[in-house]
C-alpha cells in the first residue's frame, strides 16, 4: 500500500497566479526535503536515527480544503524543523490523511492510518463527525489524536483514553459568546439563528441555554444551509425572508451558529433589510472566506467571530508558515494549534527518550496525559478526558475588510 | 384544537405585520425562478423532455457575469450610467455564456440521442451525466467556495410599498425579466421564428412537411431558453454570489414552478415561478426555514397528483 | 474549399478527437480557484508532462501527440473495424455458445462466489479490507436493488437514497440509539432491525410509489428526487425523533445468538465484509429468480410498451409500486449493514449525490442485467477508493463526478445498454431503434407518445 508521502505536489498551485509563481513555488517544494535530505544524511554518518510517521488527518480535498491546508502546513512546519535540528533523537515524516472533513469516508482513513506500522500519532482530524467516526479506530490502536478543531463537547464523554483536542469546545465558547453579547456588551434581547449543521446547532444551543439564564430575551430560529454552500441542500434565496423575521423580532444582537459561507449570504440579506443590530458567530465562520462571500463584502463589517483559536504573533511561526504555505499565517485559522499539536506530540515522543522509555503508541498516549508543553498560543495540558485546561476563547472583529483579534473574552 | 387556533391566530398577526416585506422579496425570487423555469418549458415543448442540465446554464451565466463585474467593478462601488453600462455589459456575457451552453448541452448530450432514436430514459440520463460533467468542472476550475460579485450599483432604497422597502436589486430584477419576458412573447408568438417552435412543439411530424427545419428549430429554442437560463443566473449572482454548484437548489424550484403554471406553457411558467416565490416566502411566518423545500416539493407533488397539467395547461403551441 | 475539407469524414473526426482531447486535458490538470480563475485552465495546458517517456514538453503538445495517435487508430478501426469485428465474433462464437450454457453460468458464478470468499484474505491490507465493505460491497447491494427499479421496471428513481437512510435509521430505532424509544420498550440487537427495515422501505416504496408512479417518466424523476430531499430535510431537524443533525453515535454491532452460536461483530472491517456478501448473494439470487419468473416478464412487458402490457391484462401499476418495493428492500438492508458497522449516522450521508452515484454504477454495468451491475459497480467502485485513497497530482476528491458525469453521457451514446448489457436489453434497444427510424415525429418524442 502507498502512503501519501508529503513528496506529493501540495494543492498551493491555486493561489498562484502566473506560470512563473507555479514555477516558483514548484521549486519551494523540492527546496523543503533537500533541506531535510541534505541535513539527515549528515547525521546518518553519526548514527542511524529512527524514523516516525505522524499523520494528518482532515480535509484536503473538497470544500473545506482551505481549512485543511491551513493545518496540513503547519504540521509539516514542525516536523520539518524538527527534521532540521541537528541534536534531533528521531526523524519524522508526515502522511496525509483525507477525510473531507466527512464522517463516511474518515473510518476507512483511520484504518488505513492505524495499519502504518511507523505512524506514531495523528494531528486531527479536523471535524467533529469525523474524529466521532474514526476515534473507535484510533482509541483500538492506542494512537493518540490531537486534534486542534474538533470542538464539539461530546467527543470528550466517549471514555476515548487516546483522544486529545488543544482548543476549548463549544460548551465552553457558547456560554462564553452569550456572556460577551449580554454581560459585556449589555444586549438584552438576541436572536439565535442555527445552519442545523450538528456544530451550528450545538452551539446555536449552548449560547441560548446561556443567554436566557443571563436574563436577556432569546428567539431562537433554524435556518438551514444552502446548496450555494458545502453544508446543506436549502435554498439561497430564503435569507431575504429569514432576515425579515430577525428585524421584525426587534433583536439587538443576532447570533449564529454556522459556517462562514451561509453566514456570508444572510449577512447580505440582513443589510438589504436594514438590520441594524451586531451579529456575531463562532469559529465555523471566523474566516477570511466570510468576507469573500458576502455581498456587499461591506455587509460583513462589524461581525464578530469568536474563537477557541487565537491569531498567531510568533514572528518565527508566521515566517516559517508563509516560506512553506505560500499564504499568509495571519489568516490560516488553527494553524498555530496544528503546530502547537504537533509540537506536543514530539514533546511527547521527546519525554519518552528522556525517561528511557521506548517510543511506542500506547506510551505516547500516556505521556501526553501528563504533559505540560508551553506552545505559541498556549500552554498545553490536557485533562483527564483529553479536553484542554483553561477555557481562552478570543473574539475577532471585522473591520475594513479583514478580520481583527480583540482579544480575550 | 384551541392551541393550534392560537398558533393560526399569532402567526396571522405576524403574516399582517410583514406581509409587504415578505411579498417584495417573493416577488424578486419569483422573477427569477420563472425566467429559468422558461427555459425549461421552451426545451419541454419541442422535445418533450426535461433539460436536467438547465441548472449548469444558469450556473454558466453566473460565471460569465461574475468574470465582466470583476473586470469592471474597481474599487469605489458605480453609480448613474457606469452602473447601468456594466449591468447591460454583464447581462449580455451572461446571455451568451447561457445560450453557449445550452447549444453545448444539445449538441452533445441530446442531439446524437436523438439521432439514435433513444428512449426517454436515455436522455434523462445523458443530461443528468452532462451536469454533473459541466457543474463539477466549474468546480475544479473556480474552486470550491461561493464568492460573491463586486458590486456594480449602490442597493439602496428606490421607494416603499406599504411600508416594505423596493431595493435597487429588486428592481434591476423587475426590469429586466419584465423585457425579457415581453420579448420572448413577442419572439414567439409573433415572428417566424416563434411560428416554428410552435408548430414544432404542436406537431413535429406535419411540421417538418411543411418545410420547418427541425435541427435547427429545436437548435434555436436551446439558444433563447439558455439565454434566459444564463441571464437569470447572473442577477442571482448579483445577490448571493457565485459557487460551482449554485444552478441545482433555483433550477429545481423553477422546474417546479413550470410543473405549477403547466408546463410547455410559457405564460404558465411565469404565473407558476411568480406564485412559488411568493408562497415561499410567505410561509416562513408559519413553519420554520428547515422546511420551506418541504413545503416546496409538497407542492410539486400536489400539483402533479391532482391536476397534472398545471394551473394555465400543457402545450407550447396552443397556448402561447 | 475550407468547409468541404472540413467536412471530410477524417478531418472531422480529428477535430472531435481534439475537442475531445483537449477536454480531457482540462480535467486532468492542475485545479484553478476563484481567486485566479484561469490559472487552471492555463495550467492544464501549459504544464510539463511526458509522452510515456519519450519525450518530456507542455502538456498541450503531449496531448496534441495522444490525439494523433488516437485518431490514427479511429481510421484504422473505420477502415478494418468491420473486418475484425466478424472475424473476432465468428471466432468467439464458440466460446460464446459454451458460455451460455446453463451449467459453465452457475459454475462461473460459483467460482466468483469462491473467490469473493477469500477476497479479504487475497488483499492482506487495512485500507482494502475496510474498503471491500464501505466501498463495494454495500455498493453492489443498492446497485442490485436499484436495477430492479431503473433496469427491470425502467423507472428513473432518483430518491433511491431514501430506502438506505430508512434502513439506516432503522437500525438505530431498533438498538435503542435513537431519541424515539425502541420498539416493545427496550433495544434489540441490531439483527433485529432487518425485518423492520425491510417492512418500513417496502412501506415506503408502496406509499411513495402508488400515487407517483402513474406519472411520466421524467416527473417520476423529480418526484422521486424531491422524496430523497424531504427525508433527508426531516431527518436533519425533527431533533425529538431522529437526533437531528447531529444523528447518533451509538449503534452497536450487531450479534448473532442462536441457541449456542454466538458471534459478536466488532470494529474489524472483514466480518461485515461476509455479512454484506451474504446480502448479496441472497438478493442476487432473489432478482434472479424474479426476473425469470411471470413478474419479471411483465416488468419487461411494461418497460418496452406500457399501453400494450395494459391490454395484455397486466396492471402496469402494481408491477410498478411491486418494482419499487422489491427494489427498495436490498437498500433497507445496505442501511441495516452499515449503520450498524459504522455505529454512528448523519443526516449528512444521505444526499442525492448518493442517489445519482448508485444510479451511474448501474448504468455502467448495464440495466437490467445483473451481472452487468455486479461488475460495473465493483470497477467504478474500487477505482473511487483508489483515487481517493491515493489521489493523482491535480486530482481532487469531487473530481470524480467530472468522469462520472462524461461517462454517464458517453455510455448513453455509444452504449446504452452498459458494459455487460443483458442479452433481452440489447434486443430490445436495436428493435426499438430500428422500429423507430423514419418517423420525425417520434424522432422527437421518444417513447411516451
Amino acid at each position: 500500500m502507498k502512503e501519501k508521502v508529503e513528496e506529493r505536489q501540495p494543492m498551493k498551485l491555486r493561489f498562484n497566479k502566473t506560470v512563473a509563481a507555479i514555477a516558483s513555488s514548484a521549486l519551494l517544494v523540492m527546496a523543503v526535503p533537500a533541506i531535510g535530505v541534505a541535513s539527515s544524511s549528515g547525521a546518518a554518518v553519526k548514527h542511524r536515527l529512527p524514523t516516525y510517521v505522524i499523520g494528518y488527518e482532515g480535509p484536503l480535498s473538497g470544500g473545506n480544503l482551505q481549512l485543511g491546508l491551513n493545518m496540513v502546513f503547519a504540521v509539516e512546519l514542525a516536523i520539518n524543523q524538527n527534521n532540521a535540528n541537528a541534536h534531533r533523537q528521531f526523524n519524522l515524516k508526515l502522511a496525509r490523511y483525507d477525510d473531507q472533513g466527512d464522517p463516511t469516508i474518515s473510518p476507512t482513513e483511520a484504518q488505513a492510518a492505524v495499519a502504518n506500522k511507523h505512524l506514531i500519532a495523528i494531528v486531527g482530524p479536523a471535524f467533529s463527525g469525523a474524529t466521532a467516526a474514526a476515534e473507535p479506530y484510533y482509541s483500538k490502536a492506542d494512537v493518540a489524536t490531537v486534534s486542534p478543531s474538533a470542538t464539539n463537547p461530546s467527543l470528550a464523554t466517549k471514555g476515548w483514553h487516546n483522544f486529545f483536542r488543544v482548543v476549548a469546545d463549544d460548551s465552553v465558547q457558547g456560554p462564553a459568546d452569550a456572556n460577551y453579547l449580554v454581560k459585556t456588551k449589555g444586549f438584552k434581547s438576541l436572536y439565535v439563528v442555527n445552519d442545523g449543521s450538528a456544530y451550528g446547532a450545538g452551539l446555536a444551543q449552548a449560547v441560548a441555554t446561556q443567554a436566557q439564564s443571563d436574563g436577556a430575551k432569546v428567539t431562537t430560529a433554524t435556518v438551514p444551509g444552502t446548496g450555494q454552500c458545502n453544508n446543506g441542500t436549502a435554498s439561497a434565496t430564503e435569507y431575504q425572508a429569514a432576515a425579515t423575521q430577525v428585524v421584525a423580532s426587534g433583536a439587538s444582537a443576532m447570533f449564529y451558529g454556522g459556517y462562514y459561507c451561509d453566514l456570508g449570504l444572510f449577512l447580505g440579506a440582513l443589510s438589504s433589510s436594514g438590520y441594524s443590530g451586531v451579529v456575531m458567530s463562532g469559529d465555523g465562520s471566523d474566516s477570511p472566506a466570510l468576507i469573500q462571500g458576502t455581498t456587499p463584502a461591506s455587509a460583513a463589517n462589524g461581525v464578530l467571530l469568536s474563537c477557541a483559536c487565537s491569531a498567531s504573533t510568533n514572528k518565527a511561526f508566521n515566517r516559517g508558515y508563509e516560506n512553506l504555505a505560500n499564504f499568509s499565517a495571519a489568516t490560516a485559522t488553527y494553524a498555530p494549534e496544528s503546530y502547537d499539536a504537533t509540537n506536543t506530540i514530539i514533546a511527547g515522543m521527546k519525554a519518552l527518550l528522556a525517561q528511557h522509555k521506548k517510543i511506542t503508541r500506547s506510551n505516547l498516549v500516556a505521556e501526553l496525559h501528563k504533559i505540560t508543553y508551553k506552545g505559541i498560543t498556549k500552554v498545553v495540558h490536557f485533562q483527564k478526558n483529553g479536553n484542554i485546561s483553561g477555557s481562552a476563547i478570543y473574539v475577532n472583529k471585522v473591520e475594513n475588510g479583514k478580520i481583527v483579534q480583540l482579544g480575550l473574552e | 384544537m384551541g392551541s393550534f387556533g392560537h398558533y393560526l391566530a399569532t402567526h396571522f398577526d405576524t403574516l399582517k405585520a410583514e406581509f409587504w416585506f415578505l411579498f417584495v422579496g417573493g416577488v424578486a425570487n419569483g422573477l427569477l425562478y420563472a425566467m429559468v423555469a422558461v427555459g425549461y418549458t421552451l426545451v419541454y415543448g419541442v422535445l418533450r423532455l426535461i433539460n436536467f442540465a438547465h441548472s449548469e446554464i444558469f450556473m454558466s451565466g453566473g460565471f460569465a457575469g461574475y468574470f465582466v463585474l470583476r473586470a469592471m467593478v474597481g474599487a469605489t462601488v458605480p453609480t448613474g450610467f457606469t452602473s447601468v453600462l456594466i449591468i447591460v455589459l454583464g447581462i449580455a456575457a451572461a446571455g451568451t455564456a447561457g445560450a453557449a451552453a445550452a447549444t453545448l448541452v444539445e449538441r452533445v448530450a441530446y442531439r446524437p440521442l436523438r439521432r439514435r432514436r433513444a428512449p426517454q430514459l436515455a436522455y434523462l440520463i445523458s443530461a443528468i451525466g452532462a451536469s454533473y460533467f459541466l457543474f463539477n468542472l466549474a468546480g475544479k476550475e473556480f474552486g470550491h467556495l461561493s464568492v460573491s460579485d463586486p458590486q456594480p450599483y449602490v442597493n439602496h432604497t428606490v421607494f416603499t410599498i406599504f411600508g416594505a422597502p423596493v431595493l435597487m436589486y429588486d428592481l434591476i430584477i423587475l426590469v429586466v425579466s419584465v423585457i425579457m419576458f415581453i420579448a420572448l412573447d413577442w419572439l414567439v408568438g409573433r415572428t417566424r421564428l416563434g411560428r416554428g417552435i410552435r408548430s414544432v412543439a404542436q406537431d413535429a411530424e406535419t411540421a417538418s412537411l411543411m418545410g420547418v427545419n427541425i435541427d435547427r428549430t429545436i437548435a434555436i429554442t436551446f439558444i433563447v431558453g439558455g439565454a434566459l437560463g444564463g441571464v437569470a443566473g447572473f442577477l442571482y449572482g448579483l445577490n448571493i454570489g457565485v459557487v460551482y454548484n449554485m444552478g441545482f437548489v433555483p433550477a429545481l424550484k423553477a422546474f417546479t414552478a413550470a410543473v405549477l403554471g403547466g408546463i410547455g406553457n410559457l405564460r404558465g411558467a411565469v404565473v407558476g415561478g411568480l406564485l412559488l416565490g411568493i408562497v415561499e416566502n410567505l410561509c416562513v411566518v408559519f413553519v420554520q426555514a428547515a422546511y420551506i423545500d418541504v413545503v416546496a416539493f409538497g407542492i410539486l407533488v400536489l400539483v402533479l397528483l391532482v391536476r397534472p397539467t398545471g394551473i394555465l395547461g400543457e402545450r407550447l403551441g396552443r397556448t402561447a | 474549399m475550407i468547409r468541404s475539407f472540413l467536412e471530410r469524414a477524417p478531418i472531422r473526426r480529428l477535430l472531435v478527437i481534439v475537442g475531445v482531447v483537449a477536454v480531457i486535458e482540462l480535467i486532468t490538470g492542475p485545479p484553478g480557484s476563484n481567486q485566479y480563475p484561469t490559472s487552471g485552465f492555463t495550467g492544464s495546458y501549459a504544464e510539463a508532462a511526458s509522452f510515456f517517456g519519450l519525450f518530456r514538453t507542455q502538456r498541450w503538445v503531449v496531448f496534441l501527440a495522444l490525439a494523433l495517435v488516437a485518431w490514427g487508430i479511429v481510421e484504422l478501426w473505420t477502415r478494418y473495424g468491420a473486418t475484425i469485428r466478424s472475424r473476432s465474433s465468428s471466432a468467439l462464437a464458440g466460446p460464446r455458445q459454451v458460455s451460455e450454457k446453463r451449467p459453465v453460468r452457475v459454475g462461473f458464478a460459483l467460482a466468483l462466489l469462491v473467490l469473493g470468499i477469500l477476497l479479504p484474505h487475497i488483499v492482506n491490507n487495512a485500507f482494502w479490507q475496510s474498503a471491500l465493505v464501505t466501498y463495494v460491497a454495500i455498493y453492489v447491494l443498492l446497485a442490485i436493488g436499484l436495477n430492479v427499479v431503473v433496469g427491470f421496471a425502467g423507472l428513473l428513481d432518483l430518491g433511491y437514497v431514501a430506502f438506505y437512510a430508512i434502513g439506516a435509521y432503522t437500525t438505530a430505532w431498533v438498538t435503542g440509539a435513537l431519541p424515539t424509544p425502541p420498539p416493545f420498550g427496550h433495544a434489540l440487537d441490531a439483527f433485529w432491525a432487518i425485518p423492520f427495515a425491510v417492512v418500513f422501505v417496502v412501506i415506503a416504496g408502496v406509499l411513495l410509489g402508488a400515487p407517483t408512479l402513474r406519472l411520466r417518466g421524467d416527473y417520476l424523476a423529480i418526484v422521486t428526487l424531491g422524496f430523497g430531499e424531504i427525508i433527508t430535510i426531516f431527518a436533519n431537524n425533527l431533533y425529538g425523533i431522529t437526533g437531528g443533525s447531529t444523528g447518533t453515535q451509538q449503534i452497536p454491532h450487531p450479534v448473532f445468538h442462536v441457541g449456542p452460536i454466538k458471534y459478536s461483530w466488532g470494529l474489524a472491517p472483514v466480518p461485515y465484509y461476509y455479512l454484506a456478501l451474504g446480502s448479496v448473494v441472497l438478493f442476487l439470487v432473489i432478482f434472479s429468480l424474479l426476473q425469470r419468473s411471470r413478474v419479471g416478464r411483465a416488468w419487461t412487458a411494461i418497460r418496452e410498451d406500457e399501453v400494450a402490457a395494459e391490454s395484455l391484462g397486466i396492471n402496469p401499476l402494481k408491477f410498478k409500486v411491486m418494482a419499487f418495493a422489491v427494489g427498495a428492500a436490498s437498500a433497507g438492508f445496505a442501511g441495516v449493514i452499515t449503520a450498524s458497522a459504522d455505529n454512528f449516522l448523519f443526516p449528512s450521508s444521505f444526499t442525492l449525490t448518493f442517489s445519482i452515484n448508485i444510479l451511474v454504477l448501474v448504468i455502467l454495468g448495464g440495466m437490467g442485467s445483473i451481472s452487468g451491475v455486479v461488475v460495473g459497480a465493483i470497477i467504478i467502485q474500487v477505482i473511487q477508493a483508489y483515487l481517493n485513497h491515493t489521489p493523482p497530482s491535480g486530482y481532487q476528491q469531487p473530481d470524480l463526478y467530472i468522469y462520472v458525469g462524461a461517462l454517464l453521457i458517453t455510455m448513453m451514446i455509444f452504449r446504452p445498454a452498459g458494459l455487460i448489457p443483458s442479452r433481452q436489453r440489447r434486443r430490445e434497444i436495436s428493435l426499438y431503434e430500428e422500429s423507430h427510424e423514419g418517423h420525425p415525429d417520434e424522432v422527437l418524442l421518444g417513447d411516451d407518445v
